[in-house]
């Protein structure tokens, strides 16, 4: 794609990646970067390894072996906030929610908003969730409630909205749209072009083949945690995917299909 | 949707915790009304003042207490810590210390216990149970051990003065030259109480440590994936718990003018049945100074009232258990809903 090759110099690069857990790899020397303006597809069967890859670039698990890279120079990713600090954002798939707090609470967990005084400060707070939570869903209601009691969608969108507000300029979505409803789904994918177009790179974790050929520049397969292939998204077809993400190699007599799509 | 309407029927109602704090409240105006028919020296102005006087140590140490529940850990340590930050004042008073400054670092030495209690919990990833068992009992072996057991006695009237004094106190000469106490005073260990609650509830439902303090509770996972640092939220709310412990040790000691090694056994049941009748749930993020308050005045209204009544001390032991397995119980209804 033309504004993947425009920068130079990706946003992250992911070298070599290994991690172990006792005897179980599961992520087995991955590589993958990630430019400007660019959604990339991590695609995978159950277990595959998607998620542990997309947690060490978190700071969430630290990796065995390998190397990130932020802008071309060598980052230490100890901790979430270590990321955050170089703007990665993370849409965990667990959505790491806090059940007895509500969306304003979990929007800005350990992120508070503080008057001058160093309080909380709540109003602000919650006129500044209302309104993210606005553009993901615009009849989100009991804010005021613990999100145990909120619905799984519902639930979803603070993620999404926690991830977002933060202006990221990398961004990690693990299944963002696994609990939503159509029009919630649509309201993401809108959200990834406009998030795209402002030139944040993003990670994005998806079993949905649609959602991939319609948001994804380029995609990178992972099967029993090794990466069997990346590819733009207009060299292969859903039947390569597929067969990469099931057995791990392309169909026979595969060549690039130059966006026949 | 008879759903919603059901729901906005329910606004109306008092949400769950206020429910809780409800219910506790109504639980001890039941108490002090059966008490009064009970026992006729129950219901009045000096009795009252006495139950303010007792619930002030339950009532500190459970402040501590709440918020160590609230991050779903708890503090088995308290009544030893009580004991030894009072053993460490009264050693300090007997080297030449005045009172002040021996009553601030014996209470500093009970924040070194929880202090000590954070980092076991934290760093060496000892569950809170354990960590504080073994602190229950390192802390009271510290303090038999420096006292060889016995009470620290003559520490100066100064010494008495923070658990026996009180603000507005009115006294009366009688023709007959005896003083008549007219208004006994609002004792200070019931000041300080009421400013330390009021400090805690500031700082759990005000500050970013208190909303940490929920998080780290609610969710250890969710709270560090966003940024939130738990070991430093566990480690604040051991040392607030053991800074009470401390200060609960100054002002108990101070009322038996006495320093004595052996007080506060068991002292950490009460402090968490205070708790967990004022609605903290041992499973951590749900919790409240103003419940707990409420819960440490139903525990004091309850020995004080079976005292009243002449209940022995055993049958008492009866009770509180049996009540604050009921809470706990009702806790669990109120949780599976
Ligand atoms: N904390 C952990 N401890 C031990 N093993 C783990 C841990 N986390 C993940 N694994 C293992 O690592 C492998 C990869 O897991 P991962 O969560 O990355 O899969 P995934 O590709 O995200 O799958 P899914 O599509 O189901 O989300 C699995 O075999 C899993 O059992
Ligand atoms: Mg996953």
């Amino acid at each position: 794609m033309l504004n993947a090759s425009t920068s130079d110099t990706p946003l992250v690069k992911m070298v070599d990646i290994h991690k172990q857990f006792g005897g179980i790899h599961a992520v087995e020397g991955v590589s993958v970067d990630l430019y400007p303006g660019e959604v990339v597809g991590v695609l995978g069967h159950n277990g595959a390894g998607k998620s542990c890859l997309m947690r060490i670039l978190s700071g969430a698990m630290s990796q065995t072996s390998g190397e990130i890279l932020v802008n071309d120079s060598p980052a230490t990713l100890n901790s979430p906030q270590d990321a955050r600090s170089y703007g990665i954002e993370t849409i965990y798939q667990t959505l790491a929610l806090a059940n007895h707090l509500d969306a304003p609470a979990n929007l800005f967990m350990g992120r508070e908003l503080k008057t001058r005084f160093g309080n909380l400060d709540e109003p602000r707070m919650l006129t500044e969730a209302t309104e993210a939570l606005r553009q993901l869903n615009p009849n989100f209601k009991n804010l005021r409630d613990p999100v145990s009691r909120l619905s799984g969608g519902q639930r979803q969108v603070i993620a999404i909205a926690r991830a977002i507000y933060f202006q990221a300029k990398v961004l990690i979505m693990d299944e963002p749209t696994a609990a939503l409803g159509p029009s919630e789904t649509a309201m993401v994918s809108d959200l990834i072009l406009r998030l795209k177009s402002e030139g944040i790179g993003i990670f994005l974790i998806s079993h949905d083949m649609h959602d991939v050929f319609e948001l994804c520049d380029r995609v990178m397969v992972m099967n029993k945690g090794k990466n069997v292939g990346a590819f733009r998204i207009n060299d292969v077809n859903k039947d390569d995917i597929l067969s990469l993400i099931i057995k791990g190699t392309l169909p026979e007599g595969w060549r690039p299909r130059g966006g026949d799509q | 949707m008879s759903d919603d309407a059901q729901k906005s029927r329910l606004k109306f109602l008092p949400t769950g915790s206020s429910l809780h704090k409800l219910s506790a409240l109504l639980t001890l105006a039941l108490l002090i009304v059966v008490f009064s028919f009970t026992s006729s020296a129950f219901f009045s102005v000096n009795n009252g003042l006495t139950v303010l006087l007792q619930t002030s140590v339950i009532g500190l140490l459970a402040i501590g207490m709440t918020m160590v529940i609230i991050t779903g850990g708890i503090d088995l340590s308290v009544g030893s810590v009580l004991a030894l930050a009072g053993v460490v004042a009264g050693l300090l008073i007997k080297a030449g210390l005045p009172v002040f400054p021996a009553m601030v670092l014996g209470t500093f030495a009970g924040a070194i216990c929880g202090f000590v209690n954070g980092l076991v919990v934290t760093k060496m990833r000892i569950t809170p149970f354990v960590t504080t068992l073994g602190m229950m009992l390192v802390a009271r072996g510290i303090a038999l051990q420096l006292t060889g057991a016995a009470p620290i006695s003559r520490l100066g009237e100064a010494f008495g003065t923070l658990g026996n004094g009180s603000f507005f106190r009115v006294v009366e000469m009688q023709a007959n030259g005896f003083p008549k106490v007219v208004f006994p005073g609002i004792p200070y260990p019931a000041v300080l109480l009421l400013i330390m609650a009021l400090l805690g509830a500031f700082l759990l439902k005000k500050r970013q440590i208190g909303r940490h303090i929920f998080s780290v509770g609610s969710s250890e996972e969710a709270a560090r994936l966003s940024g939130v640092n738990v070991d430093r939220t566990k480690i604040w709310a051991y040392t607030a718990s053991g800074g009470l412990a401390g200060l609960a040790g100054m002002v108990l000691m101070s009322r038996l003018v006495t320093v004595q090694p052996n007080e506060g056994v068991m002292y950490e049941l009460d402090a968490i049945a205070a708790s967990v009748i004022g609605g903290a749930s041992l499973m951590g993020g749900v919790g409240s100074i103003s419940g707990s308050m409420i819960g440490a005045f139903i525990i004091g209204v309850l020995r004080n009232g079976l005292n009243m009544a002449g209940t022995s001390a055993f049958i008492q032991m009866i009770i509180i258990g049996v009540v604050v397995i009921g809470a706990v119980y009702i806790d669990q209804i109120r949780n599976r809903n």
